[in-house]
């Protein structure tokens, strides 16, 4: 109690004392915050700017790009082979909200940005003005080009939309804009900013002249296939107010724009990646290393400051560096099937002749030999190497027992023979240290590895130091086909031309391929653009996903395969000691993959229906 | 002191077991039932796949609740007592509805029946089995004059839920050569692993252009043993 009395003495004491203080300086009170930052103060500093900017450039939007292993597993080119909590992307069918992408958030931010611009800034030069609205009209063209290819036309808006306290709030309900007025939109904005970007012309990771060529050849490639392949459907894809489906007529003019955009990167100071003589290692490369000219624009990482767990997720099982993950992504036989053979066959493996037995091989790789050197820079197989060391991928062996192989796995990775049968088969491998294994987390399920991406620095896959390699959101590859499919569909010659380059890239003679077909150039982007965000909307955009993606679980081309190495035990025989390859189909795969025609649009989310009646629903919605 | 800490124990224990009305209420109990019905008989469709959606007005926000269609044609939902619109979704064996909806008042357990146009029905359906061969006749109706069959197939299947995209063996007709109204066969060998089941299921399934879903026969249970 005597305590508490003291206590009171001291604050009432303290109190006083305060109030005999007075301030003889206003500004003293008159300070700068120190942890606010005011328009004025924002909208004038281009150093503030710049952060803002990189802000709204790391929320560019993406559904299975930027590093997004989950992503990559759900469609037909790998599966999931990662920590068992993700088995749900080999046992999941596309919901009707699949790739669902609403984000009025980031275009009200950046509308936000262009109209304080306006408003606030002026201590900017002018050049300076410009550039910062023409990247901001850029991202925001970028997301706009997300959301239509997603949901087909959303509501286009440009201003801030405020909200007046008069009861009515109809001045804010903005309809969907027609499907084809969205990607007339994005041109035009991109047209318009053309001049404004010069300072940036050197830059990678920050919009330029050829950055904006690059979206409009890619947008406007999307709108003429929409256009064109929606109406070969028997029944379209449409709404009666067209905010989804594109009139066939407008298809010719959107490839004639796409193409000039193309040429025009094509012309420009890029160069396709060609600074290894060993082609498949350049493939890789291309990729992995910030050198060369072929990317346009990316998203750039730098170890310490920003990075990501790429490498971490899916190194090779033995090749970890870190407890835990590894081996995350499974590349599918149907994908490492879909690289043709240099002298151009097709790229079916040969793992059995037309009799039916297996072909036996003496090395490992020797099945993968002559093929579409990009294969080897997508992907780890049987026999290869990575960071100089080769990958110990052998399902198990096969004994010869009474005219038939018995087909023998190893209860643990890397388990010698010699344990099981005997000191006769010293020395010889059983299973090996990465698998495959038919139901096993963290090793491959399917035989193959990813490499594509897989950055090979030191600690790369280690959770401490991660991985640093950029993400290319747009590189000269696609320019080149799109090109290629633009040329094609307004039947000029020259496509022929464009794949034909890139092909010899990938190892392929000269002018390897002499009539093109549509089929050819589309496998040309599975391959090409394996693992770059491209495939979902290249099947959709062209109306064939609902037929590749049947769900039917015997369709080798829905399902994801795999093609498991046995190493041959018949002593005394020819093939002793020779690998025979078979075709299994993983037990973690539970599902196969089913697009559904519903799922050409993803549906639009009650509460946006809730909120704003004027938005009509997609179809089957 | 021991006295306050059994009384504040005592006091925080009956606090379990009161609540407040808010989070008591009964669980809807109604079952609103029915089927699919194209003139008199249930229309099959493929598990899991087209949905009707039961929506309620009155209420500020709308949220439908979805009602899934078993693969021959009867659906049922437990709702509350009520007024309700039963809508037909979009990408479905059937027409689509001009007006897709019907309205349903639930008081108890309630039927009701949702008519809808299929492109084809598929009837006289009779499976024969010899040895390991499983032939199917049927005959195909078509039921919307613009329709052109895209794919005719016959499943077999381990299980009762067999279809277009749960199957073990798939084999595709020849839809060029259909007639309308004409008893067309398609056969298919049981596929190794099925052929030491005590029985295999069966089904038809036609696909209209028109749509991404097939009209099935029902489906029928073949003895092996």
């Amino acid at each position: 109690m005597r305590l508490l009395l003291k206590k009171i003495y001291v604050v009432i004491a303290m109190a006083s004392c305060l109030g005999m203080s007075s301030c003889n300086h206003d500004d003293w009170f008159d300070r700068e915050s120190k942890s606010l930052i005011t328009d004025g103060q924002l909208w004038n500093d281009p150093k503030l700017l710049n952060s803002l900017l990189a802000n709204y450039y790391n929320r560019l939007p993406q559904l299975h790009g930027v590093f997004n292993t989950g992503g990559m597993t759900e469609l037909d080119d790998a599966m999931w082979s990662g920590h068992r909590d993700g088995n749900w992307r080999n046992d999941f069918q596309f919901g009707d909200d699949y790739g669902r992408y609403w984000d009025y958030g980031l275009i009200r931010d950046i509308n936000l940005s262009l109209e304080n611009i306006d408003e606030f800034s002026t201590e900017l030069t002018d050049i300076q003005k410009r550039q910062y609205r023409a990247e901001l009209r850029f991202i925001r063209a970028f997301v706009y080009f997300e959301m239509v290819k997603r949901m087909g036309g959303v509501p286009i808006v440009t201003t801030q939309l405020i909200y007046d306290f008069s009861g009515d709030p109809t001045p804010l309900q903005i309809p969907r804009a027609k499907e084809h007025e969205v990607y007339d939109f994005i041109y035009q904005e991109l047209e318009a900013i053309q001049g404004d970007l010069e300072e940036n012309k050197a830059s990678k990771t920050r919009a330029n002249r050829y950055t904006i060529l690059a979206l409009q050849s890619r947008a406007m490639l999307y709108a003429a296939s929409l256009a064109k392949y929606n109406n070969q459907l028997a029944s379209p894809i449409t709404t009666p107010g067209g905010e989804v489906g594109i009139p066939a007529s407008m298809s010719t003019d959107y490839y004639r724009k796409s193409l000039a955009a193309s040429k025009e990167i094509i012309n420009g100071p890029f160069q396709l990646y060609n600074e290894n003589a060993d082609k498949g290692a350049n493939f890789y490369d291309m990729l992995n290393k910030k050198t060369g000219s072929e990317v346009i624009f990316a998203k750039d990482f730098v170890t310490s400051l920003k990075v990501h767990r790429f490498a971490y997720d899916n190194i090779v099982k033995s090749l970890t560096e870190d407890n835990e993950s590894s081996s995350t992504i499974s590349p599918s036989l149907s994908f490492v099937e879909s690289f043709d053979y240099l002298d151009g066959a097709k790229g079916t493996l040969r793992d059995r002749d037309e009799s039916g037995n297996y072909i036996p091989y003496a090395n490992l790789t020797d099945i993968f030999a002559n093929k579409d050197a990009r294969l080897y820079g997508t992907v780890i197989y049987p026999g290869s190497t990575f960071k100089g060391r080769t990958v110990s991928v052998q399902a198990g062996v096969a004994l010869w027992d009474n005219g038939s192989y018995q087909f023998n796995v190893a209860p643990q990775l890397g388990q010698q023979l010699e344990d099981e049968l005997g000191e006769e088969y010293a020395g010889g491998l059983w299973t090996g240290f990465d698998g495959p294994q038919i139901d096993a987390q963290d090793v491959s399920n399917t035989g193959f590895y990813i490499r594509k991406f897989v950055s090979d620095a030191p600690a790369a896959s280690t959770r401490g130091t991660s991985a640093a390699n950029w993400w290319p959101w747009f590189r000269l590859g696609e320019i080149y086909l799109n090109a290629a499919e633009a040329a094609f569909e307004l039947e000029q010659a020259d496509a022929r031309g464009y794949i034909n380059t890139l092909r010899e890239r990938a190892g392929f003679p000269a002018n390897s391929i002499a009539t093109l077909t549509m089929d050819i150039i589309r496998n040309e982007r599975r391959v090409e653009l394996a693992f770059e965000d491209h495939r979902f909307f290249d099947l959709k955009r062209w109306r064939i996903a609902h037929l590749v993606w049947d769900g039917s679980e015997t369709d080798p081309n829905a399902v994801v395969n795999g093609l498991y190495p046995y190493r041959v035990i018949r002593p005394g025989h020819a093939d002793n000691g020779k690998y025979i390859y078979q075709r299994v189909r993983p037990n973690r795969f539970r599902r196969a993959r089913f697009f559904r025609l519903a799922n050409y649009y993803s549906s639009i989310d009650q509460t946006v229906l809730n909120n704003n009646p004027k938005i009509v629903r997609n179809p089957f919605q | 002191m021991k006295l306050k800490f059994s009384t504040t124990m005592i006091a925080g224990i009956s606090l379990l077991f009161v609540a407040c009305e808010y989070d008591n209420f009964e669980a809807p109990k109604s079952v609103l039932s029915g089927k699919v019905m194209h003139e008199g008989n249930p229309v099959n469709v493929r598990n899991n796949g087209t949905e009707l959606q039961l929506w309620q007005d009155g209420f500020a926000l709308r949220e439908p609740i979805p009602v899934f269609i078993n693969q021959d044609g009867a659906f049922s939902a437990v709702v509350f007592d009520g007024e309700y619109k039963l809508s037909r979704k979009g990408n479905a064996p059937w027409l689509p509805q001009a007006s897709d909806t019907i309205a349903v008042t639930v008081r108890g357990n309630t039927q009701v029946e949702v008519p809808v146009t299929p492109y084809y029905t598929v009837t006289n359906t009779s499976f024969d089995r010899s040895a390991n061969t499983v032939t199917g006749q049927f005959i195909v109706n078509r039921v919307v004059a613009n329709s052109n069959v895209e794919f005719v197939r016959l499943y077999l299947g381990k299980t009762v839920l067999t279809d277009q995209a749960q199957h073990d063996l798939n084999i595709e007709g020849n839809a060029n050569g259909l007639v309308y109204g004409q008893p067309v066969t398609i056969s298919g060998e049981i596929p190794a692993g099925l052929r030491n089941l005590e029985f295999i299921f069966a089904r038809i399934g036609v696909k209209s252009s028109l749509t991404g879903e097939y009209n099935y026969s029902p489906v029928q249970r073949i003895a092996l043993k």
